[in-house]
């Protein structure tokens, strides 16, 4: 769907993308994340052309972006940036319906989509459609950045750092609005962050980039398990590295059946993460917890032990881990 | 509840007061002006004539306004234009020739240009329009360039990454941005041209001026006094006329 081929950049004497080479699948999230400086916003705005690469070639659906005529692909691809951009003189509504109005659909329809966009990402239209911009608070007008991104039904969504600058409970309630947005709409999506936690959250594929290269990439729990160098290691999180994986898989995975012992008295969902498993026993002094499901039913049980995968040698001794390898 | 204002505020009467108020003193003084003649009596107690009647103030102050009205008119096309079309990406190489000529033009004097502009240009209005076209050509320049420039990173990185057009942009994005900036240009230019317009009278130029370059060849102070009373009434009507159709300007 994306497909970059060996792009680079300069900026002058400066490389600011290295021969970097990737492939982003329809339907997938796919999240750029490294150190400040090292080209993820620049290696953005490459793929709808705010930026145009120096050398190799930049797909998208096969077509080369340079054959594009530029506002007809940005018009394609959905955009959103940190600072929003929202136009400080046009109301909440009229900003949602920028590229629908660009692309001449009938009034009607424009109102119609903004309406139900500003449903989607939890904006009151009686509240918020004809306010502007200075009147929003930070989460409010990255929501409507996000809508305006999506106002045209884009393919395509290209967010950097959409959700920073917000308090981590209003960052995390978007996030989960995007999973959900994403699990509905299946878009592909390239979304640029610092924050190794949101990237973790909500990559279907992580890029760690490094001084404008690709340093390694892969589904999130393969880069946990096998990072490629000491640099993925520590942006993932050096020793937390256990607690991160532990959020990202469910109890299901680890639960056993329930046997004919008392059931233990602290619960868990089974849609919970280990992590947050962990956290209760932790809290509760409890190392067996029962595992119910939606309607409160137990249906399996978690121990410490299962938790920890203790015994699981053959899953330990696949995984790299730099600091011992150096040392 | 939230209290935010919203825009654009509804102008009351009370608003156009300040605006009012000046135009009828400046009209008053014009069919009025006998009527202060004890008043400029003071200043030429010795003198025959006290007010000046060699033309209709009415009519000079109407063709003050007409010279100050194409020279700005002129001054806006030529400076707005000039500033927007330095500012695209085509022409950005002649962004620091243009701010450095549009300054140039105010350091050179009026007056100089008015020398230099009757030989070729003649006498009467048109040496006059030049002089003050180029006089208040910088403050449109300058507050133009200003506008377009103080328009926020991310606003601009928005319009592009939706797909606006260059002329989109312009129209729908920036120029209404910068226009409160562009607006307070005009406004400086306009006020100094109708102060600057009164040297028109020594090239033939019939305007508010007349008295005032009547009253020094005279030696009558109160021609001086009644020509400037006028201008002064003038340019205080323009500028608050302007001070209204600005947004968020307390006065
Ligand atoms: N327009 C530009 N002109 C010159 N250099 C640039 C330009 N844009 C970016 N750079 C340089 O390219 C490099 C990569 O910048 P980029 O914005 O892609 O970083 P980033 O990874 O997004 O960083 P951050 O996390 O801080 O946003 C930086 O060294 C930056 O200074
Ligand atoms: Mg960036």
């Amino acid at each position: 769907m994306i497909e970059l081929i060996q792009v680079s950049k300069r900026f002058g004497d400066a490389l600011a993308v290295d021969d970097v080479s990737l492939s982003i699948e329809r339907g997938e999230l796919c999240v750029l994340i490294g150190t400040s400086g090292c080209g993820k916003s620049t290696t953005l705005r490459m793929i709808n052309r705010l930026i145009e690469h120096s050398a190799g070639e930049i797909h998208l659906e096969g077509q080369p972006v340079r054959e594009f005529r530029e506002e007809v692909l940005r018009r394609r691809i959905g955009y959103a940036i940190q600072s929003t951009g929202l136009f400080p003189h046009w109301t909440v509504a009229r900003n949602i319906g920028l590229v629908p109005g660009l692309l001449k659909w009938p009034r009607a329809r424009i109102r119609e989509r903004v309406e139900e966009l500003m449903a989607l990402l939890g904006l009151e239209v009686e509240e918020f459609a004809d306010k502007y911009p200075s009147q929003l608070s930070g989460g409010q007008a990255q929501r409507v950045g996000v809508a305006r991104a999506l106002a045209a039904d884009p393919d395509i969504l290209l967010m950097d750092e959409p959700f920073g600058a917000l308090d981590p409970i209003t960052r995390e309630s978007l996030q989960d609005e995007l999973v959900r947005l994403q699990a509905r709409l299946n878009k592909t999506i390239v979304f640029v962050t610092h924050d190794m936690d949101e990237a973790l959250r909500l990559a279907d594929r992580l890029v760690v980039m490094n001084h404008g290269r690709i340093i390694q990439q892969g589904h999130p729990l393969e880069l946990l398990r096998r990072p490629a160098d000491g640099f993925v290691e520590s942006l993932l999180g050096g020793a937390d590295r256990g607690l991160k994986e532990a959020a990202l898989l469910p109890v299901s995975q680890r639960m056993t059946a329930l046997d004919d012992a008392p059931l233990a008295e602290q619960r868990v969902s089974q849609q919970a993460t280990l992590r947050e498993a962990l956290s209760i026993m932790l809290w509760r002094h409890a190392d067996c917890l029962t595992v119910v499901d939606a309607a409160d039913t137990p249906v399996g049980q978690l121990s410490l032990r299962q938790l920890v995968g203790a015994g699981d040698a053959r899953a330990a001794a696949g995984r790299t881990d730099t600091d011992q390898a150096a040392g | 509840m939230q209290t935010a204002i919203r825009r654009p505020v509804r102008p009351t009467i009370s608003h156009w007061l300040a605006p009012l108020v000046w135009l009828l003193l400046l009209l008053g003084a014009c069919w009025g002006m006998s009527w202060l003649e004890p008043l400029f009596r003071l200043a030429e107690p010795d003198s025959r004539d006290i007010i000046y009647d060699r033309a209709d103030f009415i009519v000079l102050l109407g063709r003050h306004l007409q010279v100050v009205g194409v020279a700005a008119l002129l001054a806006i096309g030529i400076g707005v234009a000039a500033a927007i079309a330095v500012t695209r990406p085509a022409g950005r190489d002649f962004l620091p020739m243009v701010s450095q000529l549009a300054s140039m033009g105010q350091t050179f004097p009026p007056v100089a240009v008015l020398a230099l502009a009757v030989p070729v240009l003649g006498f009467g209005n048109l040496p006059v329009i030049v002089a003050l076209l180029l006089y208040g050509l910088l403050p449109i320049v300058r507050n133009t360039l200003a506008g377009l420039e103080s328009i926020d990173g991310g606003v601009a990185e928005a319009a592009r990454g939706m797909g606006m057009t260059g002329g989109q942009r312009l129209w729908r994005v920036e120029l209404p941005l910068a226009a409160p900036i562009i607006l307070a240009g005009i406004r400086t230019s306009v006020t100094i041209n109708i102060a600057t317009a009164a040297i028109g009278s020594t090239v033939g130029a019939s305007n508010l001026g007349d008295p005032i370059i009547s009253g020094i060849v005279n030696g009558n102070i109160a021609y001086v006094l009644q020509g400037a009373l006028l201008i002064g009434l003038l340019a205080l009507s323009v500028d608050s006329l302007f001070a209204r159709l600005q947004p968020g300007s307390p006065d």
